[in-house]
């Protein structure tokens, strides 16, 4: 079972997904400098109503071994504890302890 | 030589340039935007982040989940019984977890001494 925090980014992830065209359509407006100020003016507005896990900053990538929200490696996805333990017992490939 | 066509250059109207841009634009299919006014263009254009989000954390193995989704496989989650046993020990002995407060006077907050 997941901690807190990540079942919280995986509802953000669904909402983003959930969300994403209409945000895009009313951001396309809102940015759109041909278009008359109420108009863009009006579709901020409707982006400002959107929920907050929709937006695609409140995801954050965390450790998908421990759920750790810093220190995650992005080339595989752990923190910084995880990788180690999991590259000593050599189920990382490609990745050795180096030793010179 | 050089020097002369500099100046032929600078001889052309405006009017006649942007003619010159408008038809190439034309020509090159792209968008004729002389002011250099932003479109928006840049968040129809963008790929969608969200199907690639969704896939992030691995599917792990959730027994509980498996025995929700089919009740007829009739399977049991072994650590959810131990943790009910575990439940109705604690009962037993006196140790289960207080009853909710009906009233706002039932709520054990306020006789807390600070």
């Amino acid at each position: 079972m997941p901690n807190a925090r990540v079942l919280r980014d995986i509802k953000a992830r669904h909402g983003v997904r959930a969300n994403e065209i209409a945000r895009r359509a009313y951001l396309y407006v809102a940015r759109n400098e041909t278009l008359s100020p109420q108009v863009r003016h009006h579709a901020q507005l409707q982006l400002n109503t959107f929920e907050r896990y929709t937006r695609p900053t409140t995801v954050k990538n965390r450790c998908i071994e421990s759920g750790r929200g810093r220190g995650v490696m992005s080339e595989f996805g752990l923190c910084r504890f995880q990788f180690r333990l999991k590259a000593l017992r050599g189920e990382l490939p490609g990745v050795s302890k180096a030793s010179w | 030589m050089a020097s002369a066509v500099r100046i032929s250059a600078q001889a052309i109207r405006p009017a006649r340039l942007a003619a010159l841009t408008q038809l190439r634009c034309q020509l090159t299919e792209t968008s004729y935007n002389p002011q250099s006014l932003r479109t928006g263009a840049k968040y129809l254009r963008a790929r969608l982040r969200g199907p690639s989000m969704v896939g992030y954390y691995p599917d792990g193995f959730d027994i509980a989940q498996i025995v929700r989704r089919y009740p007829e496989l009739e399977m049991v989650d072994e650590d959810e019984e131990e943790r009910l046993v575990d439940v109705m020990d604690r009962k037993k002995r006196g140790k289960g977890a207080p009853k909710k407060a009906k009233t706002k006077s039932d709520s054990r907050r306020l006789g807390k001494k600070r």
